[in-house]
């Protein structure tokens, strides 16, 4: 749908938000891949496991709580990205759109900042995993977390197209990390020198939220009543 | 002496739980206001268990028994108290302490549902690092005990409760685990059943020489197993100590069943005991329990007696006693 939306708004135009007609449709496959790869998790359900009490059989097993959901998210994204691959191919292949590649230095980044995104999600997954050990109600918190992803993580459109002020504001926040940075390394909209700079700020995330987890996880089974089961 | 497999001492676990009053104004009311509950599920309960015992966990619902177990399976942090089992603190959950212990929960399975057992049988072979000759050496062992070699390629699913129960215990006990917690193993089945899977418990315990700890409604399964009783009520422990002491402490009565080649006149048994059931040619007598036999002998002596049955108070009624004089000495 994406694809048909900025065609059309291409027709007339060469240029728009400082996108080339091929550097959008590039942004939009790339957009769909990452999101294969970072955003959609196995771990939807995990606040309604462990509020049920069904994680109690994991917990009695020798073996790390996190590495199982990692597993578990690693089966779902390696479906979820053959799909998106597939997916994509047959879209290219009938209509034939350029596509920019970057330089191989610059996609092996690429591939690095795609697992950082995936790490990041995969702890926010966990984050709200952690709503299970003392409320039921997690549908609310989520619904707005996902509405809000699909705008401040360039799910929909690039965020470079946003106000100046609003773009400042959610560099403040882990969510560009999650598909629009690493669409924009893709499409060399990312200069070498601020690389680095924005690999430290997903580094920073990820060790912050791996801490935030481990926080809550701890509090978390420490409150866990193993209901029902 | 050897050195006790389970010690619990002093052990609490306290929930908060919150008040609510039915209706959709006390909803609206209960988001700013609460009324906060504390419940002692369990109240400084201390016990110690030596290797190789049965023991027999009986209390009513919610007395406690399920929490102690979790507790001791490190699925739940107590409030206070300590825990050893096998010497480890359970809720360090440490491999070593899990690789060496099973929770058998009667109401929960941990086989996959979508498939058969036997793909859970192989993942619990690589969680708990089994090697491949004593995995298929337990594995057929355990098959052949539960006679269940048709059903573990067949989707779970697809199986009927009984089917599914026996391969939950093999699921649980590939590992060879040294104590063994079992909650309501035999709930919901038959009673061919519950008996094939309190014998094989029963050979488990002998052949390994596990510890075990059994809670169960069914008397049965207590009677057949456990020598030994620990009594919860309320989250307190009110007995530890062999069944036989509780049968005969709180068994007074014995029943007399009787059948006569005549009938009988109701005011000829009154003398010989309680009257609790009478119908001209049958009846049935409470007698206390140390005399039964001498009135017994009296009974068949002078009246026309054709049969006579003495039977022991079923477990249950003793139970219901030990736990209603507690509650009056409370």
């Amino acid at each position: 749908m994406a694809l048909s939306v900025w065609s059309v708004l291409f027709v007339n135009q060469t240029e728009l938000f400082g996108y080339t007609r091929a550097e959008m449709i590039s942004y939009i496959f790339v957009a769909a891949l990452l999101q294969g790869l970072i955003l959609a998790t196995a771990l939807h359900g995990l606040a309604g496991r462990i509020y049920s009490g069904e994680i109690s059989t994991l917990l009695l097993k020798p073996m790390s709580l996190g590495s199982y959901f990692a597993i578990e998210e690693i089966a779902d994204k390696a479906r979820n990205v053959l799909f998106t691959l597939i997916e994509s191919g047959i879209l290219i292949a009938l209509f034939q759109p350029q596509i920019m590649f970057p330089q191989l230095a610059v996609f092996g980044m690429f591939l690095v900042w795609a697992f950082g995104g995936t790490i990041l999600n995969f702890l926010f997954s966990l984050l709200f995993g952690t709503l299970g050990f003392w409320s039921p109600e997690t549908w609310g918190p989520k619904f707005l977390f996902f509405i809000f992803i699909d705008f401040s993580a360039g799910k929909l459109f690039p965020l470079n197209i946003l106000p100046e002020w609003l773009q400042t504001v959610l560099f403040l926040t882990p969510f560009p990390y999650l598909t629009f940075m690493q669409s924009q390394l893709f499409l060399g909209k990312v200069s070498p020198e601020s690389i680095l700079q924005h690999s430290i700020i997903i580094c920073f995330w990820i060790v912050f939220f791996f801490l935030l987890n481990k926080f809550l996880w701890d509090k978390g089974l420490k409150n866990y009543a193993a209901q029902g089961q | 002496m050897s050195q006790p497999v389970i010690t619990v001492a002093n052990l609490k676990k306290h929930f908060t739980v919150y008040k609510k009053q039915p209706g959709l104004l006390a909803s609206f009311r209960s988001l700013w206001h609460r009324e906060y509950e504390t419940v002692a599920a369990v109240d400084g309960v201390s016990f110690m268990i030596e290797q190789g015992e049965v023991v027999g966990f009986i209390g009513q619902n919610g007395a406690g028994k399920t929490t102690t177990l979790k507790m001791l399976s490190g699925l739940l942090y107590p409030t206070s108290g300590d825990i050893s089992v096998l010497g480890f603190n359970p809720w360090d959950r440490k491999s070593a302490f899990q690789k060496q212990f099973s929770l058998v929960l009667g109401q929960k399975n941990q086989l996959w549902w979508d498939l058969p057992a036997m793909e859970t049988f192989l993942l619990n072979q690589a969680i708990y690092d089994i090697p491949e000759t004593q995995f298929r050496k337990t594995l057929d062992k355990l098959v052949e005990l539960l006679d269940v070699a048709d059903c573990i390629h067949i989707q779970v699913r697809k199986l009927s409760l009984g089917q599914r129960m026996k391969c939950e215990l093999i699921a649980a006990l590939l590992h060879n685990p040294k104590v063994l917690f079992l909650d309501e193993p035999t709930i919901g089945l038959d009673v061919i059943m519950q008996k094939t899977l309190r014998d094989f418990i029963a050979e488990y315990n002998r052949e390994f020489g596990a510890t075990v700890i059994l809670t169960s409604h069914y008397m049965d399964d207590v009677k057949e197993l456990c020598k030994r009783v620990i009594m919860i009520d309320r989250g307190k422990k009110i007995y530890d100590g062999s069944l036989q002491n509780i049968i005969d402490k709180y068994a007074r009565n014995k029943t007399l069943s009787l059948v006569f080649s005549e009938s009988v006149p109701k005011k000829s048994l009154t003398t010989f005991g309680s009257m609790k059931e009478w119908n001209k040619t049958s009846a049935t007598l409470l007698v206390p329990r140390k005399e039964a036999t001498k009135i017994a002998a009296r009974l068949l002596e002078s009246l026309p007696v054709q049969d006579l049955n003495i039977e022991e108070a079923p477990l249950e009624a003793i139970i219901r006693e030990v736990f209603g004089t507690q509650a009056k000495a409370a």
